[in-house]
């Protein structure tokens, strides 16, 4: 029965970039825009067969319909040159089982929750559309078996992830945040990219087992790679400095922000170092800078979630505090408990981001218990206000990023510049009435 | 509305007038947990409608009226009839709506052409691209296209009005192409405001938040805190205002000094720049004016904000300015605005063809025309400014909706006026509210002996209530009234033991729920709740989304089989010797007063005699999740709560002896075996809850057990009339399928129209129900029962016109405003709505506090003035508005239309330009169905009236109506 794995594996992942496909098909070649029902059975049958796919797996590799099957699954080239190969390779184990499922239940979730959420918005195709593309980005990761396939699915995630928050593209705000989350992502990637590149230089393959020969390598090398890495997750994970585009995120509708911001993508990081952990293990330098990036990110975002006012402001940071552990924990080696910890504090989240709307009916619900003042206020109010700002302002990171990257914009300002000018001579611009 | 003071002489220093100024265009809505239907623009309300809207809305930055798109829309559906179009642009246009402008073309047609084309167009790239494809409408006549393109060519060309504002520094750098000083200002502005109004969410509040808020602020920067990059430099300024003291006007005073804003230009610079940021202005500015809605000890002021406001505006104009290299002073910057970019002649020529085609001119005719005769076009183009045409729209829009409705209530009044003298078998009261109309139908449908009424939802009981659970009592009543008396719910004293212990087990519960929410926030108790009880959580939030009633369900029977709540009374009779302490309200009714309110209701209503043995009165409220604007669906005439209480509380009244021997005395005899029934209709999940049954007496069973099983098939048909109007409920359903359906939707969180609330309101009738009953009127009129045979001084009308005017006025013009520009008056789409505060909601992650209604509340409606038609003669009108000073405002000020209907003759007088003009009624035949759902489930659009046929006697619906054909479209749906 290893042939209905094999039939399995490519089906959770590609079902829901296929339904995508046909939504897209049916509003570019037939007339007329489609209707609600049409773009929503075809998205969500996507995901159904993605979840029933994923489950088979599941199954499968618990033993369930002959022996248990596990590890390396084969699927031929993706690209060779000479000795450079991409393997399409996908990996089952323990992890990629339960991210796989996990990802998939929770999408289906929020895709039935945004049938009625986004019924008759302008945008419902789009969103729909953009959730099966993050459904397969997600699968990717989850089940790919090597770093070439595992970024394929990265860029998805942070592409979905980026259009999501510039949903409503009519105002300014959600374009400047989107703007801000892709510009991120697009520095932090750079770490994955290059690390992917140079695992194959140092070891022949990109394959995550071929990571298990990183104990081979030299120390400095091996670091080098494992910070490119966590520099990735830092950035995915929206861990300090990177923190500011995660606030700005909550710009989406509300349930894309919970399956992103509250669920899978915020996560995805975190796995990325779980993917790469044989790396990570033999760098004592680069796992001392997780956690401590992980720690200090945990510190900041509690306090920023004690000043928000805001319910899903104040959410993203508490989320964002746990990520900060999470990864610490990882850093620290335990393994299952940040699987565990990652795992429960998804199911939380997400239920949280869900209801975050609900906030009014509760507070009538509950009334308002006695706010004690904290131990700081009574202790030092002067270095309490200082914290308070500081949290208020949000250590004002956008800022330092701005100023730090202050000289790239200039100089893409006076291209742009440039190009408005050429093309005036050249009068390219609109129709000159 | 306190504060709205445009009565009082303005102050003289000119920052303080701008202020004032500013107080009364800011949104006033308060914090959002109770939600008040209110006039948008009640600062406004002492101007004429049209002089008033277009002023506001020029204040705001907003739109007055719908978009001409939007009207021309309306016009192509026959929501506008052309004639009636044809007859407001000739009102307009007066005398001069024949002259002729070119040729034989009239100002009028000039003017016609204009608002149903698109001749004024300004988008060139379109136009240019569809003439280039060959699809645009120029392309029809491709000769007099040409003529037109080479006749604009020559000159001269038409300059339309520029309504650019240039009113603030920012304004300027902007067009010229610099930073907007606006998003880091705001960014800044937002972050400080929402930490000091914060009510309860955060766990720290802004430091020093009680000393105020330019105190509390500018000790934040004096200590350390960093502004913000695009501010950069206004902790200096901050610092000087902690040292120096200064108050908030004598900062806005300096800052004003140095950004060089002096003389004349001070009053309307500090009026702009309190409107930039109107959501957030407007709640310091209403917290100003009602400091007990203020979670802090010091009240916010404008003043303050502005104060602060500008402290971080100045810094970043100044950086702004110098990157752009233009002077800070105000009088040196201004001249410096860009002229307007000039307007590309191929719309000229547009223009020039639409208004060819329009007075029939050849392509030789159009090439003939001289310099002169063109200008006289064009002088006439910019008479016919857009506003002018939307005016024009919106009254012609009124019109078509006016004159379906009047004649409709004519037909249907002229028909004969038979009735049954048998004693009716029950009576049921239901608030005035529109969207009450479809199940009083629903309910008079099934049998010609329910009788129902309409009276304000309070039910004439003021009071302040408080519920078993309710921390502390609040009003229960119109918010123009304020009430004298307090009423308990109380547990019953064979209860009050399990009471008291329920009472801890609950308040025990909400604490560790409350902790619950708030520690999940934090670092450990994060971690904590997520390794606990994340998967739990999952699986509530799994089964809330896929199976929303069913859950709801469970744990409404678990919480019923393990803490039921205890059977309660309420306080509504006090005993005459307990006399209040002073200060205090007393605690429920003396038995004069007692009486007084219920022969008060009965009264107004005209319920006398006649009494049915069952009489329903039904409060009703609404109910929904992840829904920040609940409370807006809740009773109007309760002050946006709901109106069960008071529905409890007339009726338990009502059927004490005492109160009925005394209320005899009033003049009303309500026979002894005539029982009184309290009850709640939730208009969101359509279900129908009474109070106090077990008082009910075994003889009466019966009678209430038919009562409550018509109650039971009215509230089936009536979700099922609601359900027509969502596009996710089949139009075939059944009233069973259209019960589950709404019930799903007030359980579901992912629902952002749990019900379409007054989104259909458009028409409020005061009069008798045996006039309009049987009349369809598609859940769009609030019906008020009055009986003017029974009011001989017009003390009733008074008092119903003094209540429901204000009320259905502000309902209908929240809607109106919220409708017209949903951006600005309303708050936009829901879906990126964020809660900040528990005061009010955000878009995404930051923005301006959001007030109005969310688009998903006001889609459907359409925004009109409120027809109100009343059963009464105009000189009982005008002596009524000669009284109520309100009333008289709104109605000579046009906010309300006002129609008079003769309870004698019938006859149909309107209220226009300061006096009653008679209505020539156009004889109509209404379409005559045999059931309400028969004429409403046949398409989601707006319906006419029809006659419903068992809502009527057999006799009375004559031959003269024609049955309506099985398979109608009505209107396309």
């Amino acid at each position: 029965m290893g042939d209905l794995v094999r039939l399995a594996l490519p089906l959770a992942i590609v079902a829901p970039v296929a339904a995508m496909v046909f939504v897209g098909l049916r509003v570019l070649l037939a007339d007329g825009r489609p209707r609600e029902t049409v773009v929503y059975r075809l998205v969500m049958s996507g995901l159904g067969v993605s979840v029933a796919a994923s489950a088979v797996v599941l199954l499968r590799f618990l033993g369930v319909f002959g022996a248990p099957v596990a590890g390396e699954i084969e699927f031929g080239s993706w690209l060779r040159v000479h000795d450079f190969e991409m393997p399409l390779v996908l990996l089952v184990d323990r992890v990629s089982v339960t991210i796989s499922l996990f990802a998939a239940v929770l999408t289906v979730l929020v895709g039935r929750f945004s049938r009625t959420y986004l019924h008759q918005d302008p945008g419902f195709i789009r969103f729909f559309v953009l959730l099966g593309f993050f459904a397969t980005g997600t699968q990717l990761i989850a089940l790919a078996g090597a770093l070439e396939l595992f970024f394929a699915g990265w860029e998805m995630v942070g592409i979905a992830s980026a259009m999501f928050i510039g949903y409503f593209h009519e105002r300014d705000e959600p374009v400047r945040s989107s703007v801000r989350a892709f510009a991120t992502y697009r520095f932090s990637d750079a770490g994955l990219l290059i690390a992917t590149v140079t695992t194959f230089e140092l070891l022949g393959s990109a394959r995550f087992s071929a990571l298990e020969r990183a104990g081979t390598l030299p120390v400095g090398e091996a670091t080098i790679i494992a910070l490119l890495f966590l520099l990735s997750a830092m950035g995915k994970s929206a861990q300090l400095p990177f923190s500011g585009w995660l606030p700005r995120a909550m710009e989406g509708p509300t349930p894309s922000s919970a399956l992103f911001y509250g669920a899978v993508s915020i996560h995805a990081g975190l796995f990325l170092l779980l993917r790469v952990w044989p790396v990570l293990e033999v760098s004592i330098v680069a796992r001392a800078a997780g956690v401590a990036v992980g720690l200090a990110t945990a510190v900041y975002a509690a306090a920023v979630a004690r000043v928000h006012t805001d319910a899903k402001g104040a959410l993203a940071h508490a989320t964002l505090a746990q990520v900060g552990l999470i990864l610490a924990e990882i850093c620290l080696g335990w393994i299952t408990l940040a699987l565990v910890h990652l795992v429960c504090h998804a199911l939380l989240r997400l239920g949280q981001y869900l209801k975050a709307p609900n906030m009014i009916h509760d507070a009538h619900r509950l009334g308002h218990g006695p706010h004690a003042p904290a131990l700081l206020e009574r202790w030092s109010p002067r270095l309490a206000a200082r914290l308070y700002a500081a949290a208020l302002h949000r250590l004002r990171l956008d800022d330092k990023i701005d100023v730090t990257f202050a000289p790239v914009l200039g100089l893409a300002r006076a291209l742009d510049r440039t190009d408005a000018a050429l093309r005036r001579v050249l009068s390219l611009d609109g129709p000159r009435a | 509305m306190a504060g709205h003071g445009h009565a009082h002489a303005p102050p003289a220093d000119p920052i303080a007038r701008a202020l004032a100024r500013a107080a009364g265009v800011l949104p006033d809505q308060g914090p959002i947990g109770v939600f008040v239907h209110h006039n948008t623009l009640h600062a406004y309300q002492h101007l004429p409608f049209h002089q008033a809207v277009q002023e506001g809305a020029a204040a705001l930055g907003a739109e007055p009226y719908l978009t001409l798109p939007a009207f021309r829309a309306a016009w192509r559906d026959g929501r506008i009839a052309d004639a009636d179009l044809r007859i407001e642009i000739g009102r307009a246009l007066g005398a001069g709506a024949d002259e002729w402008v070119l040729g034989t073309l009239t100002r009028a047609e000039v003017w016609h052409t204009l608002t149903v084309t698109t001749a004024d167009s300004d988008d060139a790239a379109g136009l240019a691209y569809t003439v280039h494809a060959g699809v645009a409408r120029e392309c029809e006549d491709l000769a007099l296209w040409q003529a037109c393109l080479a006749r604009t060519a020559r000159g001269p060309a038409f300059v339309p009005a520029d309504t650019r504002r240039f009113r603030r520094h920012r304004d300027v750098i902007v067009a010229l192409g610099g930073d907007d000083t606006d998003v880091a200002v705001h960014g800044e502005l937002i972050r400080l405001g929402s930490g000091f109004l914060d009510h309860g969410h955060a766990h720290a509040t802004l430091p020093g938040r009680d000393r105020g808020f330019l105190a509390a602020v500018s000790a934040l920067y004096a200590g350390g805190a960093a502004a913000p990059r695009g501010c950069r430099g206004a902790e200096a300024d901050m610092q000087a205002v902690v040292d120096s003291h200064a108050d908030a006007l004598g900062v806005l005073r300096a800052v004003l000094d140095r950004l060089g804003v002096t003389g004349d230009e001070v009053e309307p610079f500090v009026f702009a720049t309190a409107l930039a940021l109107p959501g957030w202005a407007g709640m310091f500015s209403r917290l100003e004016r009602h400091p007990h809605e203020h979670a802090g000890a010091t009240p916010p002021t404008l003043a303050e904000f502005l104060a602060v406001r500008l402290l971080l505006e100045r810094c970043a104009i100044e950086r702004a300015a110098a990157a752009v290299g233009v002077p800070l002073a105000w009088a040196d910057l201004r001249p410096l605005a860009p002229s307007p970019s000039p307007r590309p002649a191929l719309l000229d020529a547009s223009l020039l063809w639409w208004l060819a085609r329009a007075g029939g001119f050849t392509a030789a005719e159009v090439t003939a025309w001289s310099d002169g005769e063109l200008a006289a076009l064009w002088a006439e183009c910019a008479a016919a400014t857009p506003l002018a045409r939307r005016r024009v729209c919106h009254e012609a829009y009124e019109r078509t909706y006016r004159r379906g409705i009047l004649d409709a209530v004519a037909a249907r009044r002229a028909l004969p006026a038979e009735w049954s003298t048998d004693r009716p078998r029950a009576q049921f009261v239901f608030c005035i509210d529109e969207r009450e109309e479809s199940i009083r139908r629903a309910v008079e449908e099934q049998h010609l002996g329910y009788l129902t009424y309409g009276a304000a939802g309070f039910f004439g009981v003021a009071i302040d209530y408080q519920g078993l659970y309710d921390r502390e009592p609040a009003a229960h009543c119109p918010v123009v009234v304020t009430p004298g008396h307090e009423v308990h719910e109380q547990p019953v004293y064979t209860e009050l033991g399990w009471h008291t212990l329920r009472q801890r087990l609950r308040s025990r519960w909400l604490g560790w729920e409350r902790a619950a929410a708030a520690s999940s926030r934090t670092l450990s108790g994060g971690a904590g709740y997520s390794l606990l009880l994340g998967p739990v959580s999952a699986a509530v939030t799994i089964a809330q989304v896929l199976a929303p009633r069913a859950f709801a369900a469970l744990t409404g029977r678990m919480t019923a089989a393990v803490a039921p709540r205890p059977a309660t009374r309420l306080s509504a009779l006090r005993a005459a010797a307990a006399a209040p302490e002073s200060g205090a309200k007393p605690i429920g009714f003396s038995l004069d007063e007692a009486a007084d309110r219920v022969a008060g209701v009965l009264k107004n209503i005209g319920l006398v005699r006649d009494f049915a043995p069952i009489v329903v009165f039904l409060g009703h409220g609404s109910t929904s999740l992840n829904n920040p604007h609940e409370s807006a669906h809740d009773c109007g005439a309760c002050g946006g709560r709901r109106g069960g209480a008071n529905a409890r509380l007339v009726a338990d009244m009502a059927n004490r002896p005492d109160v009925r021997a005394a209320v005899r005395q009033r003049g009303v005899a309500i026979p002894a075996d005539t029982w009184f029934v309290g009850a709640l209709h939730d208009t969101a999940d359509d279900s129908v809850k009474y109070y106090d049954l077990e008082a009910l007496p075994g003889g009466q069973a019966a009678r209430f057990d038919e009562v409550a099983l018509a109650l039971d098939r009215a509230r089936r048909e009536s979700a099922r009339e609601r359900c027509r109007r969502f596009h996710d409920a089949p139009l075939d359903l059944t009233a069973d399928a259209a019960l589950a359906h709404v019930e799903q939707r007030s359980t579901l969180l992912a629902q952002p129209r749990p019900e379409y609330g007054h989104c259909t309101n458009a028409v409020c009738i005061v009069g008798r129900r045996a006039t309009t009953r049987g009349l369809h009127l598609d859940r769009r009129a609030f019906l008020v029962s009055y009986d003017p045979t029974s009011d001989v001084d017009d003390a009733i009308l008074e008092r119903i016109l003094a209540a429901v005017g204000p009320v259905g006025a502000g309902i209908s013009l929240e809607y109106y405003f919220s409708s017209v520009d949903n951006e600005t008056f309303g708050c936009g789409t829901k879906l990126p709505h964020n809660v900040t505060g528990l005061i009010g909601v955000m878009n995404g992650h930051q923005s301006d506090l959001r007030t109005g209604l969310p688009l998903q509340m006001v889609e459907i409606h359409e925004p009109m003035r409120l027809l109100l038609i009343v059963e009464a003669t105009p000189a009982a009108l005008l002596a009524v508005a000669g009284r109520q000073a309100e009333v008289a405002e709104l109605v000579v000020n046009g906010w309300v239309q006002l129609v008079s209907l003769d309870p004698a003759s019938g006859a149909l007088q309107c209220f226009t330009g300061g006096g009653f003009v008679p209505y020539e009624a156009a004889p109509t035949l209404l379409p005559v169905v045999e059931t309400s759902a028969d004429w409403h489930m046949q398409s989601r659009a707006h319906l006419p009236p029809a006659l419903v046929r068992r809502g009527l006697p057999d006799s009375v619906v004559g031959p003269g109506h024609h049955p309506v054909p099985a398979e109608v479209e009505v209107i396309h749906g």
